[in-house]
């Protein structure tokens, strides 16, 4: 551990090497988690399979401009996150995650290394465009505007993309029913709705311009576990029916359990 | 477009904060739209006023430039300036119309006087004393002294500026004397010598030139000269007792007859801006005008009576600004609240992917939209109440107004002066307006002024959403909300 390089982050079981991060768990093609040593073989097989690679990190580094010299809040990180797939960005508190997250997500820029979406660096997009059409961000605390409803939400994120369509409630409302709210909901103000209710619409939301990806910040952290399952399951559909990526910063187990992919971000050694 | 609309439904949702803003906007826009009002119409009647004096330029001499070379100590020096005094080259009638062919020059006038001596009446003089003035009361006529009586031709209402400035008054005048008087042998004599000659209106009257020619006039009128304008007199006559007013043709027609006649001439000169005496100058200097004369004009005298109403115009712009400057401090503030209150919103809205520009736009919008309904209340009531605030600040200058074009009208004898008049002579009686009160002080240009003092107001005021949205992290404000 001595020789290991300071703020390095690595996952939970290759402490022996220097790669940075692993998948600790896969599925089969019927979405069935293998752990059989006789189906490894077949797994191989569909981890190698060519899958396209939505978003690259290489190498990311951030640092905060209040910080010291080499005081990094994440370091040399290096994840690649498929198409169709979920993924899992696990950690304890302070190694970064919610760092990663805005750096996938756009709202922040890499002090060094870059993210690659869709074969474009971040750098070269105009993040605002990105984070309005290629990806959805889902937030722990919802972030919906409490003055508005259900439906308005929705529509905004439309607005914002500037889709055009001729009917953006009906379209709102569909967004909803297929993430499990009642189309009732609709005109109800967001604070009138449940932690969970709420965490619907902003998926709903997140979904409202078909983005590629669906970024989530402890989406289910303020939730109870039936909630969590229903919202998860929601996730899993995303993925693998809809051909998303979506990633879940997450220190929940139940969470771990059910996606295709684990990234581990491991403290920092001081 | 959704810009739009979001800021619309921000309207409605912080109804109280935005009536506050309104209510604040529609005070600055009511308090801009009457000092505009009032600014706008103490300039209209200074422009007014202005008018009334035409832009006039005269000849005079160029007492700097002779004065150079005079030196009161030495008797050199006062036959030097003398001499140089003698030698000036005067001008002609011809070098006037000359002048007049100018492109500064909109119009002109000008006296033309000659002495002649009494024939079929008498110069009013104390006889005991030798040393009296003989009438020519404003030095026009010095070369005229030998003279019983100075004949002095107006070439129009316009040049009659001792009836316009109030030194004489119309006495008694015949019906039709304005129809007649610039257009045959007709004049207008004192009152004091109509006495002097047992003279009344359309009696005829027979001037005689040095070389016992005899000239026939009929008096069309009889007018006095002003006792304040006289008190300095020593003589129990007034100056212009034996000054006799006519036209400049009945003054051209008998110089031509007579070439020992000398007529001197007074032109006036009125041109569309102060700003070019200086070529006009230099222009006349081109035409052959002696470089001792200099063009004067009536600039300090037009100045002079506005004075007051030029104080008002510029408290108003000092109360204009001192209300935006206040009023745009207060907006500001609000809106620093406004941003803080609303930080969460705008966190929101940066991380689902509207652009920092976009939400300036819309909180620009926002504040926007209230400050043209606020401006367009605030300028209603603006435009109710400066009339009567506009009057009531102003209601001496709109007296003396109006007094000054009785005052003119009276001078003149009372009568009306216009209509076929007229075309004469190309240009009327300079004309002081009325104002019984100020009629539609609130007009395009108050509105217009007051559109883009608000927008303005708004875009200043809003430099505090504009700073915050730039500087505000998305993730910091959600991180503070989480």
């Amino acid at each position: 551990m001595a020789n290991k390089k300071k703020n390095d982050y690595v996952s939970k079981d290759n402490l022996g090497n220097n790669v940075s991060q692993k998948e600790v768990k896969v599925k089969n093609k019927e979405n069935k988690y293998v752990s059989d040593k006789n189906e490894k073989k077949e797994v191989k097989e569909k981890i190698t399979s060519p899958k396209e690679i939505i978003l690259s990190i290489k190498n990311a580094s951030y640092r905060y401009s209040d910080a010291e010299e080499g005081d990094y809040a994440l370091k040399n990180v290096s994840f690649d996150f498929e198409s169709g797939k979920l993924y899992a960005i696990r950690g304890r508190s302070g190694t970064g995650k919610t760092t990663l997250l805005s750096l996938i997500s756009g709202l922040e820029k890499c002090t060094e290394g870059e993210i690659i979406f869709d074969g474009k660096s971040l750098k070269d997009m105009n993040l605002d465009k990105y984070r309005n059409s290629d990806i959805g961000i889902v937030f722990q605390s919802y972030n919906l505007l409490p003055f508005m409803t259900a439906s308005e939400n929705i529509v905004l994120s439309m607005d914002v993309n500037g889709l055009k369509i001729k009917n953006k409630k009906a379209k709102a409302i569909e967004l909803m029913e297929k993430v499990g709210l009642k189309a009732s909901y609709a005109n109800r103000k967001v604070l009138r709705l449940s932690g969970g209710e709420q965490q619907r619409v902003a998926i709903a939301r997140s979904l409202s311009y078909n983005p590629k990806m669906i970024i989530a910040d402890e989406p289910t952290g303020n939730l109870d576990k039936q909630t969590e399952t229903e919202i998860l399951e929601i996730f899993k559909k995303l993925a693998h029916e809809e051909n998303k990526c979506v990633i879940i910063v997450t220190h929940s187990q139940n969470v771990c359990d059910t996606v295709d992919t684990i990234y581990d971000l491991k403290k920092r050694e001081k | 477009m959704f810009i739009l609309k979001n800021a619309w439904i921000s309207i409605k949702r912080n109804k109280g904060r935005n009536i506050l803003i309104g209510i604040i906007i529609l005070i600055i826009a009511c308090a801009c739209t009457i000092t505009l009002a009032i600014k706008n119409t103490a300039v209209d009647l200074i422009n007014s006023y202005k008018s009334a004096y035409d832009k006039e330029v005269t000849i005079g001499f160029n007492r700097e430039n002779m004065m150079k070379s005079f030196d009161p100590s030495q008797e050199e020096g006062r036959e030097s300036a003398r001499e140089k005094f003698d030698n000036i080259a005067s001008y002609t009638i011809s070098d006037v119309l000359k002048f007049a062919d100018s492109d500064y020059i909109e119009s002109y006038y000008y006296t033309y006087s000659v002495g002649l001596n009494g024939n079929s009446i008498e110069k009013a003089e104390i006889e005991s004393n030798g040393d009296m003035p003989n009438g020519f009361g404003h030095g026009k006529e010095n070369n005229m002294s030998s003279t019983d009586f100075t004949l002095t031709g107006y070439s129009s209402e316009d040049a009659m500026s001792e009836f316009i400035s109030g030194t004489y008054t119309m006495n008694e005048i015949t019906d039709n004397a304005w129809n007649i008087a610039f257009n045959g042998n007709y004049v207008f004599i004192n009152e004091e010598l109509a006495s002097y000659n047992n003279l009344k209106l359309n009696d005829k009257i027979k001037l005689e030139d040095e070389d016992g020619n005899v000239y026939e006039f009929e008096i069309i009128g009889i007018f006095k000269e002003n006792e304040e304008d006289n008190q300095e007199s020593m003589s129990m006559f007034s100056n212009s007792v034996n000054t006799i007013i006519t036209n400049t043709d009945a003054v051209v027609n008998l110089t031509n007859g007579n070439e020992n006649l000398k007529a001197s001439i007074h032109p006036t000169f009125i041109i569309d801006s102060y700003d070019n005496v200086e070529n006009l100058q230099d222009e006349f200097y081109e035409k052959g005008l002696d470089e001792n004369f200099i063009l004067q004009t009536n600039e300090e005298l037009a100045e002079s009576g506005v004075s007051s109403v030029k104080n008002i115009s510029s408290f108003s712009t000092t109360f204009l600004i001192i209300t935006l400057i206040i009023g745009g401090i207060v907006l500001f503030v609000i809106n620093m609240i406004n941003i803080r209150e609303r930080k969460y919103e705008i966190g929101v809205l940066r991380t689902i992917g509207i652009s920092k520009l976009k939400l300036t736009m819309q909180f620009v919008v926002e504040l926007a939209i209230v400050s043209v309904v606020a401006l367009m209340l605030g300028a209603g009531i603006g435009a109710v109440s400066s009339k009567g605030v506009s009057n009531s600040l102003l209601a001496s200058e709109i007296n003396s107004s109006n007094e000054k074009t009785e005052e003119v009208n009276k001078n003149f004898g009372g009568m009306n002066r216009g209509g076929e008049r007229g075309n004469m002579h190309g240009k009327g009686m300079p004309v002081v307006q009325a104002y019984d009160s100020i009629d539609a002080v609130v007009d395009i240009k108050v509105l217009l002024e007051l559109l883009g003092i608000g927008l303005s107001l708004v875009l200043v005021s809003s430099i505090a959403s504009m700073v915050s949205i730039q500087r505000f992290s998305p993730l910091t404000i959600l991180k503070e909300r989480s």
